[in-house]
């Protein structure tokens, strides 16, 4: 945790509001990245930025400063999106297959298209596609440990200790979550196209 | 074989990685050697991960959208904070004096003889205007400063909000000599009595007994689908109840549920654990001291009080 970092946090618990904004700024695209991935919604994860961030200007004093913000960051964005994923699957209110584009699927095919190679455009945006709903494709459980250790660099202690479970409880989810998505890339993999 | 190929598999992702401990890395290593079919899983699993890490297209919104949402951000934090009862009174009676002068001005309008149009036919608006700052400013005057004395303890005289967005009433039978009125409703006297309060309501009612044990009789409305109620009783995850006590300061109680209100439902809460009043004022003041240093709009963000025993639907009663 950087000086600057630390100096807005203490300045957040004394009551200064204003060090929120630049705390929003630092950490909206990662709390918007995962918020997304979890939810696979534009809209939810909108909501769960806001629940996330409010919470962060609620519950700041209780932030044990000995600890890593983004850390303390990650548990409340997880924790909020899977708790609203989970109401949301209780209310039946939404369902993952939504036939609405959302922005998130907009900027996924947009990512899809930017391949250099004309010749092999149409081969990387399939498997750009693929490889995304693949990873989409898994439990939530599964999809959030995988997110959280192979897109964001975290260690299995750390996704422990975001998740609240054992260690070996997130190795034993993230060798479940590799072995599907093994079966799910083998056509690719055995074609060779990388 | 078969189970130590069962075990490297475990290790595989691991491997590759570089996380393993030297012997564990070195068992792997040999193994693989040796066995074709583990080869051929460190291989491909090699490839998926490499497959994950370069196809994968993580999401990422546009600069417009983070814009908009730091700006609502910034309004949901203001509005989230929960104001005093007699700053919400005095919001709402000068819009009603707003509107109501509207209408007076409008309707005197038109009976006035076009011949009498004169300079202080424009001059109007700013005798309405100075009338409502005089309003504005003199209410909350009034509503802080109105007291009455009553067996030698100072005594806020109660307020009435009359809110659009959150009915909430506290009722206490104040015919009876104890605040038993109370109490009759309690999940196990619940056959006595219940209480009956109308969708237009807005009734607070205080005696001087400490109060013990009560309920507070919330109907939740939203003023439209994309705001919250403006007293932050949040639906979704928390039932905020706010409740303002004789000469005890305001208190927020907050209940965190799984089950989900129904909008436009009245919700009876009854509380517990208020043994009297003047432990709660302690235990709020304790709580403010442990916030010291805290803006005021941090102050006042729920704090748990005292417990919900329960939450009743008053259909069911």
């Amino acid at each position: 945790m950087d000086r600057t970092e630390t100096l807005l946090i203490a300045d957040l618990c004394e009551g200064d509001e204003t060090a929120l904004a630049p705390l929003v700024e630092r950490y909206k695209r990662m709390v918007y990245r995962l918020a997304v991935q979890i939810t696979k919604n534009h809209a939810d994860a909108d909501d769960v930025m806001q629940e996330t961030f409010i919470k962060v200007y609620r519950s700041i004093h209780t932030f044990r400063r000995d600890a890593a913000f983004e850390t303390w960051l990650y548990r409340i964005t997880v924790n909020e999106a899977l708790n609203f994923v989970k109401r949301r699957e209780r209310r039946r209110e939404c369902t993952l297959e939504t036939t609405v584009e959302t922005e998130y699927e907009a900027t996924a095919r947009h990512h899809a298209q930017l391949a250099n190679d004309p010749h092999t455009q149409a081969e990387k945006s399939e498997l750009r596609q693929y490889v995304t709903e693949a990873v989409n494709s898994l439990s939530l459980k599964h999809r959030t440990v995988v997110i959280l250790h192979e897109f964001e660099g975290l260690t299995h202690a750390e996704i422990a200790s975001i998740l609240n479970c054992s260690e070996g409880t997130v190795r034993s989810r993230l060798h479940h979550a590799r072995k599907k998505l093994r079966t799910l890339l083998k056509p690719y993999v055995d074609a060779g196209v990388i | 074989m078969r189970s130590k190929c069962e075990k490297i598999e475990r290790l595989v992702p691991d491997y590759i990685d570089r996380t393993l401990s030297e012997r564990q890395a070195a068992d792997v290593a040999l193994h693989i050697r040796s066995c074709r079919s583990c080869k051929r899983a460190v291989a491909d699993e090699k490839k998926t991960q490499h497959l994950l890490k370069n196809f994968y297209v993580e999401p990422e919104a546009s600069d417009t959208y983070y814009a908009q949402f730091t700006t609502q951000l910034q309004k949901r934090i203001e509005q989230s904070a929960p104001t005093a009862l007699h700053q919400r009174f005095a919001a709402a009676t000068t819009r009603l004096g707003w509107e109501l002068l509207t209408h007076v001005y409008r309707y005197a309008d038109r009976f006035r003889p076009s011949r009498f149009i004169s300079i202080r036919q424009h001059a109007v608006p700013y005798y309405v205007l100075a009338f409502v700052m005089t309003v504005l400013i003199a209410t909350p005057l009034l509503l802080t400063q109105v007291s009455m004395h009553n067996n030698g303890e100072h005594t806020r005289f109660p307020s009435v909000g009359v809110q659009s967005a959150v009915t909430l009433a506290i009722q206490q039978d104040k015919t009876t000599t104890e605040s038993a009125g109370i109490r009759r409703n309690m999940s196990s006297e619940r056959t006595t009595e219940t209480p009956t309060v109308g969708s237009g309501s807005d009734v607070w009612k205080f005696t001087n007994e400490p109060m013990v044990d009560g309920y507070i009789l919330t109907t939740l409305h939203k003023n439209s689908s994309d705001t919250m109620p403006s007293v932050a009783l949040d639906i979704d995850s928390e039932l905020l109840a706010y409740a303002e006590f004789p000469s005890q300061g305001a208190i927020w109680v907050r209940r965190t549920s799984r089950d989900v209100l129904t909008e436009g439902r009245y919700a009876l809460l009854l509380l517990r654990g208020i043994n009297t009043g003047q432990q709660a004022l302690q235990e709020y003041k304790r709580k403010r001291s442990e916030l010291k240093g805290f803006s005021q709009k941090l102050l006042d963000v729920p704090l748990e009080m005292f417990s919900v025993a329960a939450v009743h639907d008053p259909i069911e009663l």
